[in-house]
């Protein structure tokens, strides 16, 4: 984070109860000046919430939000000076481009000549520019969409809230206006708040992520802290690809501990946390983390266990496997090509699938 | 692509099918509208004596002159209030859980299928000198003598709004409900105050429920006949009352075929003006 910069949001312990279901529990979190934050969760688990509780269209059950270190609860939405990005569509279908861009500042009842400014130089920026005269419905979804965030940024809110602006759109129409997004993020330095619920999208266009279940944030951090350091099995299982093999500890201790594989087989681990005797745990490993040879004797990986190759599928760069363990297990394993030694192994070839120990993630279950 | 040209039928093909399925439809339509009104059209030209006196006579004499004031100022006032009363009625059946929604729209219709008479006459019991209204403002000290509520405007007015309402508040739900909230929400945050927000967003977007029940409402205060036959006096008549008056009781059809013909064509106008007000406004 930015140090000791000053947050531009806080959540304070939200909470957000509708009848029995807690929609939002206990979420708590600081952005920084110019941030790029994403709240990561799959559907239902309180994103759209918490940004509505920001933007002031539903209140907290209990709770704060802090904008400049004040907090802005009894701040009706028109007078909180955010700007908003919605999922749907909501342009005003009866006002063109440019009155819909204008919209803000015209019931702000700036000078003519200052909207007019502003409106070109914000198109300008969405690379809209041609389009002020066209009506809504004579735009596409990704064109309605950068009219919108036009529309957001055009008064200078003091930050963005943007609730997966992209979901509508289809998947290269998405990736080519998540640069657009990245580019704009730059050269404005706005802060965002950005709820998605596709993992890659928010790697690529965040700073900070923080990852959503059931209404609480399971982690928050970088990308990289998020996909090397899960802290728990969901952010784990939630940021890309990752491998579950059910164990149990054969013997505890405070930072190594040996793991009991299904098959009985035991494998020294490295622990982040004290793990005790014949606790169950679940070890994590990413398929690119774990390399497959014929035989079991080599030097480096030191944890190796019998697997049967199933579907093996070159794609280019590297080779897909699907193997299965001894205990019937089926595991994904990614092999970049060229890096191991061999030519691909066929499936229903034996071998041995094999990775570091330090690889290994270990969340108590 | 042959398949897909096998599906284009020929246009004049698809009229002529549809033209035989529809021809009851027509037929009835041209037995009872289009022949009755052409012969009322051809006697409101011809009746005493050919030409286009009975018009005249309708639009220069002031009596009927009155009438026809009297007519669209109750159908303006009508419309008017019926939008105003109707518009906050239809935008709470949109934003109400459906199930308090549900009873509201329950109590609407309910008083949409009581008989017509029965709730003109009930007005009748309540607008009375010595009626509950009158005698109501009388006991909280408002009034002192009791005011006419029948045989005038007023009662006519309050009258009919109360009869028009449903039908301003359907359609008006239903343009209400169309409209996305985020569009309201998004409106808000962009820095609206909620009166900016209905002026520039609710209202623009509602328009066209706005227009198509109160035309809808207008048209129908401008032949309306019961509650003015009932509420109102001789001096309050209505065109409806008039087309009655000159033909059972004058049996004078050339000037009644006239005034029928008037409302026609002023309903027609406001028709043509509501669809290509339409048109216009259409976003495409
Ligand atoms: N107005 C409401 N009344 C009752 N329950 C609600 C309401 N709004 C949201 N919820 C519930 O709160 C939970 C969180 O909803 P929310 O919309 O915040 O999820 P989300 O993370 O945005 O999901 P999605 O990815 O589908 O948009 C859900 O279980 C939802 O059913
Ligand atoms: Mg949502």
């Amino acid at each position: 984070m930015s140090g000791r910069a000053p947050c531009v949001v806080s959540l304070r312990n939200l909470v957000k109860r509708f009848g029995a279901t807690t929609a939002v529990d206990n979420v708590s979190l600081d952005v920084g000046e110019g941030e790029f934050l994403t709240f990561l969760g799959s559907s239902g688990s309180g994103k759209t919430t918490t940004l509505f509780i920001v933007a002031g269209f539903e209140d907290p059950t209990s709770g704060d939000v802090l904008v400049d270190g004040v907090s802005i609860l009894d701040v009706p939405p028109h007078l909180r000076n955010i700007g908003m990005v919605f999922q749907r569509y909501t342009l005003f279908p009866h006002l063109s481009v440019f009155e819909n861009v204008a919209f803000p500042l015209s019931v702000r009842r700036k000078p003519k000549a200052e909207i007019e400014a502003a409106v070109t130089d914000v198109l300008r920026l969405v690379r809209l520019e041609t389009y002020a005269d066209r009506r809504p419905n004579q735009l596409s979804g990704g064109q309605q969409q950068r009219v919108a965030l036009a529309r957001a940024l055009v008064y200078r809110p003091r930050f963005l809230l943007m609730d997966e602006p992209l979901a509508a759109l289809d998947k290269r129409l998405r990736e080519e206006i998540q640069g657009e997004i990245r580019r704009i993020h730059q050269e404005t330095g706005v802060t965002v708040l950005y709820v998605t619920h596709d993992q890659e999208e928010a790697l690529r266009l965040s700073d900070r992520i923080a990852v959503f279940s059931h209404g609480r944030i399971e982690q928050i951090g970088t990308g990289s802290d998020l996909y090397n350091a899960p802290r728990s099995a969901f952010v784990g299982g939630f940021i890309g690809n990752s491998n579950f093999i059910s164990c149990t500890v054969a013997e505890g201790g405070n930072d190594r501990c040996a793991i009991r594989m299904p098959s009985g087989q035991i494998c020294a681990i490295r622990g982040s946390s004290p793990m005790a005797t014949g606790q169950l745990v679940s070890l994590m490993i990413r398929p690119e983390r774990i390399g497959l040879s014929t035989t079991a004797s080599q030097a480096g990986p030191d944890c190796a266990i019998k697997v049967r190759i199933c579907e093996a599928t070159f794609l280019g760069e590297s080779v897909s496997y699907k193997v299965t363990t001894e205990w019937g297990q089926s595991l994904a394993i990614r092999e970049i090509t060229g890096k191991s030694q061999d030519v691909p192994l066929n499936s229903g070839v034996d071998a041995y699938a094999r990775w570091h120990s330090a690889d290994t993630h270990i969340f108590a279950t | 692509m042959e398949s897909a040209k096998a599906f284009r039928v020929p246009r004049r093909a698809l009229w002529r099918a549809g033209a035989r399925e529809a021809s009851p439809a027509f037929l009835f339509l041209f037995l009872v509208f289009v022949v009755p009104l052409s012969s009322l059209l051809l006697r409101s030209v011809t009746d005493p004596v050919l030409g286009f006196g009975n018009y005249e006579h309708l639009l220069s004499d002031l009596t009927y002159g009155r009438v026809l004031l009297n007519t669209f100022m109750v159908a303006t006032v009508v419309t008017i209030v019926t939008l105003l009363l109707g518009y906050p009625v239809a935008w709470l059946l949109v934003i109400l859980p459906t199930r308090v929604s549900r009873w509201m729209l329950a109590i609407i219709l309910l008083s949409m299928w009581t008989n017509l008479v029965a709730r003109t006459y009930a007005w009748l019991v309540l607008f009375q000198r010595t009626g509950v209204i009158n005698r109501m403002l009388m006991e909280i000290g408002l009034i002192d003598t009791p005011i006419p509520l029948i045989g005038n405007l007023a009662g006519v007015t309050i009258g009919m709004t109360y009869i028009m309402l449903p039908f301003i508040v359907f359609p008006l739900q239903s343009s209400l409900a169309a409209i996305d909230p985020a569009i309201m929400q998004v409106a808000a945050i962009s820095g609206a105050r909620p009166y900016q927000v209905f002026f520039r967003v609710l209202l623009p977007l509602s328009l066209n429920g706005i227009c198509a029940g109160g035309l809808m409402v207008f048209v129908m205060a401008l032949g309306y006949y019961i509650t003015p036959a009932l509420l109102g006096g001789t001096s309050t008549m209505m065109l409806a009352e008039l087309i009655a008056v000159q033909v059972q009781s004058l049996l004078n059809w050339g000037l009644g075929s006239a005034a029928a013909f008037i409302l026609l064509a002023v309903t027609l106008a406001l028709y043509a003006l509501y669809a290509r007000g339409l048109g216009l406004g259409r976003i495409r």
